[in-house]
C-alpha cells in the first residue's frame, strides 16, 4: 500500500492519496471544523461505455444503452435487503448517480461515518440480480425516462448532442430508451458489473469530518482484492463534422430555450483538462456578463440572465456550449459567430483575459469551501485521469497566448449545432 | 468553535454575525421581509432584482460583473421567495477571504462598498430607476415567470399552492403575476423600493472566518440612518381546511403525469409534524417511498414536505395516467396507517437518525447557518441544533399518532397529457 500527500500550492489545500493493496485508489481529505462527512465510491463506467473488452475477451462486447444507469439502480438491492434500509440505521443521506463517464454511490452524514462507509463498501461489492427484480426495475426506470422527456432543459441538450455526434454514445440519454432497457437482463448486468466494478477501475473519495487511518482500517477489512482485468473501452469512429446544424422540437416552455454547441476534437488526461480550462477562459472572455457581446445581446433583447457557457468534455467527446432562452436563437448564434471570428483576427481582450483568470481562481477557492464540493472535485480529477488540484495549477500557468491559440484551433464556427425547444 | 451573535442596529433591523474559522469566504446577506401581496409582489421583486445588478457607480450588469471579476469573482445574488404569507427579498455578496488574494488586495472592504452602493445608492435619479437596469430586469423577471412551466414538478407544486391557499397571501407567487409585472414602471419599482427600506423587517447576516469590525461599523452606520416605520409580520398563519376537497386537473403536452396532494393540519407543534413528515415521506425508507414507489411500483418519485408556517403538507409524485387513482388511494392509506398507530419503533428510530443527521450538518455552509438562524429569529426562538435534536428525541409514538390524526385532505392537483 502506498500513501502520498498531495498539496495545492495555490490554496494550501491538501489530501492523501492511497494506492490500496486491493487495487483501489483512495483519496482522503481531512477538513477540520466540519461536521459532515462526504463519501463517494465510483467506477469509471458511464452511459457512454457500451463497447468494451477485458484481457480475457477476444472480441468487444456491445451492450444496450442505459445499462450503466440500470445497474446503478439494481445495485442498491442486495439479496436480503435494500442499501437504503441499511443506511437508515446510521441516519446517513445516501444516493447514487450515473453520468456519461461514471457511476458513483455516495453518502453524506454528520455521525456514524465508519458504519456508513462499511455499508457503502459492502453493498457496492455485492451484486444481486434476478429476473423478477430486473423486470420490476424496468417500470421504475421507464418512468424516469418519461420524466426526462418532459424536461426541456434535458431535451435541448440531447437534441444538440444528436445533431452533433454521428456515432459516439454521448448522443444517447444516460437512462437509455424504453426499447433499449427492455433488452437488459440479469446476465448482462452481471457481465457489466464484473467488468467495470473491478477495484482497479474504481475510486473511493472521502472528505470532511474523517480520519485517514479509520478509513484505511475499514478498507483493509472490506475491500476484496481483485485481479486487474486490463479493461479497454472503445467507441465507433466519430467524424469531425457535426451531423446537422439545426434541430428544433416543440414542447411546452415559456421562452424558447437553446443550446448552441461547437464540436471540437476530443482529448484525454492532462491535455483534456488543459484544453477544457483554456476553452472555459476563452468562452468567458467572449461571453461573460461583463463582455461587450453579452451586453449587446442583452441590450437587443436577445438573451436574459439564464445565458451561460460551458465546456462539455469526456472520453471521446469535447464541445463548447452557449445556452439560454431567446425568442431569436438564430440571431444569438449570429452574434456569437461574429464575436468568435473577430477575436480570431483581432485577438481576445487582454485586460478581460486577466480579469477572467483572476475571477476563475476566486471561484475555484470559493467552491472548495465544504466537504461535498471537495469530494466532488477529487472524484472529477480521478475520472479525468489527472491528479487533484491540477485545474488550479493549470490555471495559474495559463498565458494569454495559450488561450488565443486555443480559440483559433478549437472554436470552429463551421462545425456548430444549434438545438431549440419552442 | 463558531461564534453567533445578533443585535438590533435600528428599528426592525437586526445584524447577526456567525464567525467560523473553517470558512475561506465571507458572505453578507441582507433580507427584507414584507407582506406578500398580489399588488406589490412584482414591484418588490423587480426592485430588489435591479439593485442586485447595478448601482450608481457600476451602472449595469456588465460594469458590475467586470468589477466583481476583478475582486476574484465575488458574486452578488438576489433571491426572491415566500415564507408563510410573507415575501422574503434577499441580496447577498460572497467573496474569498483576504488571505487568498494573490496580490494582498482588500477584497472584504471592496465588496462591502459595492453592496452598500447597491442598497443605498442604486442606479436611479428623479424618483425612478434608470431605464437600462430596469429594462434588463423586467425582461428577466417576465421570462422567469414564463419559465415556471419548464420544470413540470415545480410547476405542479406552484399550481397546488394557488389552489390550496386560495384567498390567502400565500396563494401568490413571490414573483407576482405576469400581468402585474408587466405594469411595473421605473417609477413604481423605485417607489416600492423606498417603501421596502422604510417598512420591511430587515435581517442582515455576516458569515466569515473572522470578525470584521469595519464591516459591522459601516453596516450599522448605513442602516441606522434610514427613516423607519417597520411593519408587523405574522409568520404563523395556518391555512384553513376547505369544506370539500378541491380537485384541479390540467392538461399539458407531457409524457409523465404529476399529482400533488395538499393536506392541512391543526397541530401547532412543529417538531411533531416534521417528525410525522419524515416517517411518512421525507426519506428513502419512508412509508411513501417503500410502499408507493418500491412495493407497488406506482411512480418514480413520491415524497412529502411539511410547511410549518401554513400547517400544510404537500405530497407530490410522478406517475402514469392509469395509476393516478390507485396512487392517491395508496398515499392516503399510508397516512391512515399512521393515524391508526401502525408506526414501528424502527421507523421512528430511522426518522430520528435522519433528522439528527441533517441538524448536525447545519454550519457546514454559510447558507445553512443563515437559514437556521433566520428561521429561529422569525419564530422568535433561536435555539442551537442540539436543543432541537433533544426536542425531536422526546417525541413518542403516541405523539406522532395524534399529530398524524390532524392531517386532512384539502386539495388534489393532477397534470395529465393532452386529451386526444
Amino acid at each position: 500500500m502506498e500513501i502520498k500527500d498531495i498539496y495545492c500550492k495555490q490554496t494550501g489545500d491538501h489530501c492523501k492519496y492511497i494506492k490500496h493493496s486491493s487495487g483501489l485508489d483512495i483519496y482522503v481529505c481531512e477538513m477540520n471544523g466540519f461536521s459532515t462527512t462526504e463519501a463517494l465510491f465510483g467506477t469509471k463506467y458511464g452511459s457512454i461505455n457500451t463497447m468494451f473488452k477485458t484481457k480475457n475477451d477476444k472480441q468487444y462486447t456491445v451492450v444496450p444503452e442505459g445499462i450503466a444507469h440500470f445497474l446503478e439502480h439494481k445495485l442498491f438491492e442486495n439479496e436480503d435487503c435494500d442499501a437504503f434500509a441499511l443506511y437508515a440505521q446510521t441516519g446517513a443521506n445516501a444516493n447514487a448517480y450515473t453520468s456519461f463517464d461514471r457511476t458513483c454511490y455516495l453518502f453524506s452524514c454528520s455521525d456514524n461515518y465508519i458504519k456508513s462507509l462499511e455499508i457503502l463498501l459492502d453493498f457496492v461489492q455485492k451484486p444481486y440480480f434476478t429476473k423478477e427484480t430486473v423486470d420490476k426495475e424496468q417500470g421504475i426506470i421507464g418512468q424516469e425516462i418519461q420524466m426526462c422527456n418532459d424536461n426541456p432543459g434535458w431535451k435541448v441538450l440531447f437534441n444538440m448532442l444528436q445533431g452533433m455526434y454521428h456515432n459516439h454514445p454521448v448522443r444517447i440519454d444516460i437512462a437509455g430508451t424504453i426499447e433499449s432497457i427492455a433488452q437488459i437482463d440479469a446476465d448482462l448486468l452481471y457481465k457489466c458489473y464484473n467488468t467495470f466494478y473491478n477495484l482497479h477501475n474504481m475510486v473511493l473519495v472521502i472528505a470532511g469530518n474523517v480520519k485517514t487511518d479509520e478509513v484505511l482500517e475499514v478498507a483493509d477489512r472490506l475491500l476484496k482484492p481483485c485481479e486487474n482485468q486490463e479493461l479497454e473501452t472503445v467507441f465507433e469512429e466519430e467524424p469531425y463534422e457535426v451531423v446537422k446544424h439545426d434541430v428544433i422540437e416543440h414542447l411546452p416552455v415559456g421562452s424558447p430555450i437553446f443550446n448552441i454547441g461547437i464540436k471540437c476534437r476530443p482529448e484525454n488526461g492532462n491535455a483534456r483538462i488543459k484544453a477544457e480550462m483554456e476553452c472555459m477562459i476563452a468562452l468567458n472572455v467572449l461571453a461573460d456578463p461583463s463582455t461587450p457581446l453579452y451586453k449587446k445581446m442583452m441590450d437587443d433583447g436577445l438573451i436574459n440572465s439564464t445565458f451561460c457557457v460551458e465546456a462539455f468534455t469526456g472520453d471521446g467527446f469535447f464541445s463548447l456550449i452557449f445556452s439560454g432562452e431567446s425568442e431569436s436563437p438564430e440571431r444569438v448564434r449570429e452574434y456569437i459567430v461574429n464575436e468568435i471570428e473577430s477575436a480570431k483576427i483581432n485577438g481576445l481582450d487582454k485586460k478581460m483575459f486577466n480579469t477572467i483568470k483572476k475571477s476563475t481562481y476566486g471561484m475555484m477557492v470559493r467552491i472548495s469551501n465544504n466537504p461535498e464540493a471537495v469530494a466532488s472535485n477529487l472524484i472529477s480529477a480521478y475520472m479525468s485521469g489527472v491528479e487533484p488540484y491540477q485545474s488550479i495549477k493549470i490555471l495559474s500557468e495559463m498565458t494569454y497566448d495559450d488561450v488565443q491559440k486555443c480559440l483559433i484551433e478549437r472554436f470552429d464556427t463551421n462545425n456548430m449545432t444549434m438545438s431549440v425547444i419552442k | 468553535m463558531p461564534v453567533y451573535s445578533r443585535k438590533n442596529i435600528a428599528d426592525g433591523i437586526g445584524y447577526t454575525t456567525i464567525i467560523d474559522p473553517k470558512f475561506k469566504t465571507n458572505k453578507i446577506q441582507v433580507m427584507f421581509i414584507t407582506e406578500l401581496k398580489k399588488e406589490t409582489a412584482s414591484h418588490n421583486a423587480m426592485a430588489v432584482g435591479i439593485i442586485g445588478t447595478s448601482n450608481s457607480r457600476y451602472k449595469n450588469l456588465s460594469q458590475l460583473t467586470d468589477k466583481l471579476n476583478e475582486l476574484y469573482g465575488a458574486s452578488i445574488n438576489v433571491d426572491i421567495s415566500k415564507q408563510a404569507d410573507e415575501q422574503i427579498l434577499s441580496i447577498s455578496i460572497s467573496s474569498i477571504h483576504n488571505q487568498y488574494a494573490l496580490e494582498s488586495e482588500d477584497i472584504s472592504n471592496s465588496v462591502l462598498e459595492i453592496l452598500m452602493d447597491c442598497i443605498f445608492s442604486p442606479n436611479a435619479s428623479n424618483g425612478k430607476f434608470s431605464e437600462e437596469p430596469f429594462n434588463f430586469r423586467k425582461k428577466d423577471h417576465l421570462d422567469s415567470i414564463d419559465a415556471e412551466i419548464n420544470n413540470k414538478r415545480n410547476y405542479a407544486v406552484i399550481q397546488t399552492h394557488k389552489e390550496a391557499y386560495k384567498g390567502e397571501n400565500s396563494e401568490n407567487s413571490a414573483y407576482g403575476t405576469k400581468e402585474d409585472a408587466e405594469a411595473v414602471t421605473p417609477e413604481s419599482a423605485f417607489e416600492a423600493y423606498q417603501k421596502i427600506l422604510k417598512t420591511a423587517q430587515t435581517e442582515i447576516f455576516f458569515v466569515g472566518p473572522e470578525k470584521d469590525d469595519i464591516i459591522e461599523k459601516i453596516i450599522t452606520e448605513k442602516f441606522s440612518k434610514l427613516e423607519r416605520m417597520p411593519e408587523n409580520l405574522n409568520f404563523i398563519s395556518p391555512s384553513p381546511l376547505k369544506k370539500e376537497v378541491s380537485r384541479v386537473e390540467e392538461h399539458l403536452d407531457v409524457k409523465q403525469c404529476k399529482m400533488v396532494l395538499a393536506l392541512k393540519s391543526s397541530c401547532q407543534d412543529e417538531y411533531k409534524m416534521k417528525f410525522v413528515n419524515t416517517v411518512l415521506g421525507a426519506t428513502a425508507v419512508s412509508k411513501l417511498f417503500i410502499n408507493v414507489r418500491e412495493k407497488k411500483s406506482l411512480c418514480y418519485y413520491c415524497a412529502s414536505a411539511y410547511n410549518f408556517w401554513k400547517q400544510t403538507m404537500f405530497i407530490d409524485c410522478g406517475i402514469e395516467e392509469s395509476n393516478i387513482e390507485e396512487t392517491e388511494k395508496e398515499i392516503l392509506n399510508q397516512i391512515n396507517e399512521m393515524k391508526c398507530g401502525n408506526i414501528t419503533d424502527e421507523e421512528m428510530n430511522h426518522a430520528l437518525l435522519s433528522i439528527k443527521n441533517s441538524l448536525n450538518g447545519v454550519g457546514d455552509t454559510s447558507f445553512s447557518y443563515i437559514s437556521w438562524y433566520f428561521n429561529g429569529f422569525i419564530k422568535n426562538n433561536v435555539i442551537d441544533t442540539e436543543t432541537a435534536i433533544n426536542k425531536y428525541a422526546s417525541i413518542t409514538k403516541q405523539d406522532l399518532i395524534e399529530a398524524a390524526k390532524t392531517l386532512e385532505l384539502d386539495t388534489v392537483y393532477v397534470m395529465k397529457g393532452e386529451e386526444a
